[in-house]
């Protein structure tokens, strides 16, 4: 058996089956509970990695659940009825930023959770959640969106909330879990009125039927509200903070995983799905406001946090308004297919994966903060700089990063979206470089406040494990600055075009012809 | 290893090489000061605006932008007030962004 073929099924179905079965490694003995986790881990990420591989050199993966063969699209009469996993370019450039992210979030949590302090469960939830988004990732299939949606919020409200010997994880993941449900049942209506009005739910088929009538529109409108919010668009981010700002770092390191995976949902709605220039510009345009309206709100609050995971927890949700601005003008201007469309797409695409990194390696670092000294207040922190040298240079590789100062990764995709979005305005652009400024100035006197002045209270250096998951992250933070070129020709530039002009190349893959 | 940006070209080699030539020519200003700074004496002690302060004293990270927080404080206010933490709140929000979404894509 070629176990290649089926990688984009064992991606999912492995970690899936991984926290299934480690809670019960975990009644043998703990260490046999870790093998299992990192076995898991390491297979999963081997799968991602190969389907990566195939999907930037080969071209589209499909794979058919049910089917004598796994490449049998369609049944007699060009139906696709089956289940369908589709790995495009931006599908496998999704599932390297799971990858990465999943992986530091378990060589990080392997020393910084606690025996007693539910560590099994953590992990059982970290594996649900890994599953849920690769599978979001890569599925084909409508209806199966909205699974992976919902086993990714269950999971994601679970790790916010599972320290119930706090009083504010619970409240945080409450509040989360209303605000997923209430997405989740838009996003499941969206799928029943396009499977009333098309009897389908694999999305090549619905794009190729989807001409734009009253019910096509009322979906979309749907979707566009389950995804905006579940991405943490404002004016419906308010869950983000408290979300990320509460769970533990190894935690809220896949929540951006999973936000992203709404990101991509949404791109795949907007530029596959339904087409891309079918609604455009109009939807380009309310992309673009939510975004510069996401990117501006955030920083801003950013500025008066006083709680370490807060603000970086805005600063986060900053970042998601720099993506939207990016796709958006892309989707903006998709039926005239200018350069700068290109660009902006190819900017936006490339800071998920900054973002990813930069946002990830300042969680980490605060969670080592918060292990060291027991507090996340600012206005308590001070001269950690002194025991936590490493932590603290981190952190303010991570901030410089995720404030676009050169020559970081950062800038190299806010240059991206900067110039093309001030093609369409200059207004936006302005407004994304404001952003990027005070974002500095929130980070400058978060690392001030926390790191530098005399020292308060003596800190215990983070463990070797923690320093090793950042450091990955903290590398890469480096490589994708200094060689940008490099990252962009072989894994941005393809997964942009997917959605540029990639529809007709998936609906080819699946449906044939 | 650069990147195309569509109106230019961005490539950190450059800039990190530019970087290098100023951190050098700042090396070169430092190096031809006076040499009179002595560790362990005075000259250390942190001083604010030119006010001694005792040692240990750490200026926390929320006096830092009090004016730029001042200036913007009715805007901030109103900001903090839509953040209310109440979660019928978070709701109303999200159905405000799916009526807008409507409206744009029924209109």
């Amino acid at each position: 058996m070629n176990i290649m073929v089926h990688a984009p099924i064992l991606a999912i179905a492995v970690p899936l089956l991984g926290a299934f079965a480690l809670p019960l490694f975990a009644k043998v003995h703990r260490n046999l509970r870790d093998l299992w986790g990192a076995a898991v881990a390491g297979f999963t990420a081997a799968m991602a990695v190969a389907l990566a591989v195939q999907a930037f050199t080969s071209g589209i993966q499909v794979y058919t659940l049910g089917a004598p063969s796994p490449t049998d699209t369609v049944v007699a009469g060009g139906f696709p009825i089956r289940i369908m996993l589709v790995v495009d370019a931006l599908s496998a450039f999704m599932g390297l930023i799971t990858t990465v992210l999943g992986l530091a979030s378990l060589v990080y949590a392997w020393r910084f959770l606690r025996e007693d302090q539910g560590k099994t469960l953590a992990l059982t939830l970290f594996f649900l959640l890994w599953a849920g988004i690769y599978g979001l990732e890569y599925t084909g299939d409508m209806f199966n969106f909205f699974v992976f949606l919902e086993i990714t919020s269950i999971a994601a409200c679970a790790l916010v909330g599972y320290r119930t010997w706090e009083s504010r994880p619970p409240e945080a993941a409450f509040k989360t879990m209303a605000l997923y449900t209430l997405g989740g049942l838009l996003v499941l209506l969206a799928v029943g009125i396009l499977y009333g009005e098309y009897g389908a739910l694999n999305i090549a088929y619905l794009s190729s039927k989807i001409r734009g009538a009253l019910v096509d529109k009322v979906a979309l409108g749907l979707l566009l509200g389950g995804l905006l919010m579940k991405a943490g668009t404002v004016p419906a981010h308010m869950w983000a903070p408290d979300a990320y700002g509460e769970a533990p770092a190894q935690a809220a390191i896949v929540l951006v995983g999973n936000t992203q995976a709404s990101l991509y949902g949404l791109w795949r709605v907007l530029f596959t799905l339904f087409g891309g220039a079918l609604f455009a510009p109009q939807v380009g345009w309310l992309v673009v406001a939510l975004g510069t309206l996401t990117l501006l709100v955030a920083v801003l609050m950013a500025v008066i946090q006083v709680d370490l995971t807060r603000l970086i927890a805005y600063g986060a949700v900053s970042q998601i308004g720099y993506m939207l601005l990016g796709v958006g003008v892309g989707l903006t201007v998709l039926s005239g297919r200018p350069e700068f469309g290109l660009v902006a797409i190819r900017g936006g695409v490339f800071h998920m994966l900054n973002d990813a990194a930069t946002v990830g390696l300042l969680f980490l670092a605060a969670g080592a903060v918060y292990r060291a000294v027991g507090s996340k207040d600012l206005r308590a922190l001070g001269g950690l700089g002194h025991d936590l040298k490493w932590t603290g240079g981190f952190f303010l590789l991570g901030a410089l990063a995720l404030a676009g100062v050169p020559p970081l990764n950062g800038f190299a995709s806010k240059i991206l979206i900067y110039q093309s979005s001030f093609q369409l305005s200059p207004i936006l652009a302005a407004i994304a470089v404001l952003g990027s400024i005070l974002l500095l100035a929130v980070f400058v006197r978060a690392f001030q406040g926390a790191f530098l002045g005399p020292r308060l209270t003596k800190a215990e250096p983070a463990p070797l494990s923690m320093l090793v998951a950042m450091g990955a992250l903290a590398v890469l933070v480096i490589a994708l600055g200094l060689v940008p070129g490099f990252f962009l020709e072989h894994l941005v530039n393809p997964a942009a075009d997917a959605l540029w002009r990639g529809r007709d190349l998936y609906l080819a893959a699946v449906l044939g012809g | 290893m650069g990147l195309v940006t569509g109106q230019g070209y961005w490539t950190p080699l450059i800039w990190l090489a530019l970087a290098a030539g100023v951190t050098a020519l700042a090396w070169l200003f430092w190096s031809r000061g006076r040499r009179t700074y002595k560790a362990g004496t005075e000259q250390d002690m942190p001083f604010l605006s030119g006010e001694r302060l005792p040692e240990g004293v750490h200026v926390g990270s929320h006096h830092l932008y009090w004016g730029f927080v001042e200036g913007l404080k009715p805007i901030l206010d109103r900001l903090v007030g839509f953040h209310s933490g109440v979660v019928v709140d978070y709701v109303a929000w999200t159905v405000v962004l799916l009526a807008i979404a409507l409206v744009v894509v029924l209109t």
